[in-house]
């Protein structure tokens, strides 16, 4: 069975030979890792089962000094955070789309990797991404704070506005689809620690019906559906099924009860994720992440589960803790006779 | 219903509007402003901060009940002042050195103003020594920071070893929060809170100014 094989019978509902894993790093825990690897190629190294295509954030334009452009015109203050970077000034600072144009969906960028990924990894299972898919985009054009009180404020502005992001999307899900990609992993985060950031009413009054047009563009060419969505989200499982979601991301323990919801929705939702990114990994001790990884393989051995740190790894995680659960994943005895 | 009722449940709304002209008014027909502030203003966002724990308001309605209850406060200052009516504690707040990511720490200077304080805002990637600077300039009562990240979490531990070495630590209280945060690692590092969300900062803020 190839990676791709078994990334799909998880999906099924099936009882994979071993628990497939996908797990990513951000750039300074990615480094820790190259030099612990090298001269082997960490892509080599990790064995990921998900191949991520197109770009989850996007491309930018260096303006200097730490700040860069993305292609929707909004500027990120990377001297912090070196990996995405946080807003910096507002583009819609009214609730108004007059003078704005959206960017072109097609750029060649996005999609020009595509067939050289592919053909390098062709076992893997092929994922298109489309990072900061709704909500988010929503945000960084108009700020969080404008963005959330324009639901009360600005309601048909809010619509017009995710309904262009959708079109976005869609045209580039469309481009996508001509590869032979296996499904479009869609990141847009609604949670906080507790509860979703706009609550359900909200979410589901001007969320929900833009995810199920652009859930269904994806069915409509026989692609699976998977999201990341970080934080406390789980009272919408049932409404993601529904429209057809297949896999969810990042699965953090700290927020929800991974094995209950594992039990509860086997079969019908697989999960991405699992293993605590803001205690277990940074905090815990190799034994900590050994207890807690062997769980999770436990947990997914009848299917319906991706093993994967609950988010990109941090910095912050000692080098042998990141050793402890790649060391387990790789060792699983499916794999290893596979 | 009375006027204090209107601009309670104005602010609760989140009509910012109405807020401000039930406030207006309340002043033109003599209600003393320390009473519009106590059972109008600071009561309406007490409740918001209910609605919030009990799920029943998220963070658009907290947002726009907040912008109601500063938009009559706007009017109501001078008149404060005037009256010499005091914050009931002050306030200066940030985020963790490291750490840009702002909502949650606005939403507690938020839900702290509608509680009654005075609320110095630091902005994001606050340094220790610039906590000691602010605690030097401003006399707080209590000094607030929260983090979204594990990596910049630990810094916390910096501010009140900065506040110590200062000698500072005994002049005010240290309340931390955010994402990663536990009420262990508040215990851990010495701080005197710990609040799981904005709301609860707010509530947990009053209650250690009553000692």
């Amino acid at each position: 069975m190839t990676k791709r094989e078994v990334i799909r019978t998880v999906l099924a509902g099936q009882t994979p030979p071993y628990v497939p894993w996908s797990c990513g790093f951000t750039q300074e825990a990615r480094t820790k890792l190259e030099d612990h690897f090298k001269p082997l190629d960490i892509e080599e190294a990790l064995q990921n089962h998900i191949l991520k295509l197109g770009s989850d954030i996007g491309f930018f334009t260096d303006l200097g000094n730490n700040q860069v452009q993305d292609v929707f015109g909004v500027v990120w203050d990377r001297s912090i955070d070196k990996d995405i970077g946080n807003v910096s000034g507002c583009v819609l600072p009214e609730p108004t789309l007059m003078r704005y144009s959206f960017p072109d969906p097609l750029d060649r960028r996005f999609f020009v990797e595509i067939p050289n990924r592919i053909a390098r990894f062709e076992d893997r299972f092929r994922v298109f991404q489309i990072g900061f898919s709704l909500y988010e985009r929503a945000w960084t054009l108009r700020g969080m704070q404008n963005l959330l009180m324009d639901f009360y404020d600005h309601p048909d502005f809010v619509h017009t506005l995710l309904d262009l992001i959708a079109d976005y999307n869609i045209a580039q899900i469309q481009e996508a689809i001509k590869y032979e990609i296996d499904a479009v992993y869609f990141g847009d985060d609604w949670g906080q620690q507790r509860g979703l950031q706009m609550g359900p009413r909200l979410w589901h009054q001007f969320i929900y019906p833009v995810l199920r047009r652009m859930y269904s563009v994806v069915h409509a060419a026989g692609k699976y559906v998977f999201i990341h969505s970080c934080g406390d989200v789980d009272e919408v499982f049932e409404d993601l099924i529904g429209i057809g979601l297949n896999c969810f991301n990042p699965f953090q323990p700290e927020v929800m009860d991974v094995e209950s919801l594992m039990e509860h929705y086997r079969g019908r939702l697989t999960f991405h994720g699992g293993l605590s990114t803001q205690r277990t990994l940074p905090f815990g001790t190799v034994e900590d992440v050994r207890t807690e990884t062997k769980r999770l393989l436990k947990m997914g051995a009848q299917g319906s589960y991706i093993f994967a740190p609950a988010h990109d790894v941090e910095g912050d995680v000692p080098l042998e803790n990141f050793l402890a659960f790649i060391e387990l994943v790789q060792n699983q005895p499916g794999y290893r006779e596979h | 219903m009375s006027l204090l009722d209107d601009i309670r449940k104005s602010v609760i709304d989140g009509d910012l509007n109405a807020t401000q002209d039930q406030v207006h008014k309340a002043l033109t027909e003599n209600i003393p402003p320390g009473k519009i502030l106590a059972d109008g203003l600071i009561s309406a966002m007490s409740e918001v901060g209910r609605l919030f724990e009990n799920g029943e308001f998220y963070v658009p309605e907290m947002l726009i009940s907040a912008r109601a209850m500063k938009g009559g406060l706007a009017i109501l200052r001078p008149q404060l002042a005037a009256a010499n009516i005091k914050a009931i504690g002050k306030v200066v707040i940030g985020t963790a050195q490291g750490d840009l990511h702002d909502i949650g720490k606005n939403l507690v200077g938020m839900m702290l103003e509608g509680a009654g304080f005075e609320v110095i805002d630091l902005g994001v990637d606050v340094s220790p020594e610039k906590y000691v600077a602010a605690v030097k300039e401003y006399h707080p009562d209590l000094v607030g920071c929260s983090a979204l990240l594990t990596t910049t979490m630990i810094r916390m531990k910096d501010i009140l070893l900065s506040l110590q070495v200062a000698s500072l630590r005994e002049k005010v209280m240290v309340m931390i929060g955010g994402a990663p945060v536990t009420e262990q690692y508040a215990k851990d590092i010495g701080a005197d809170m710990y609040a799981p969300d904005a709301a609860s900062a707010a509530q947990r803020a009053r209650q250690l100014m009553q000692g």
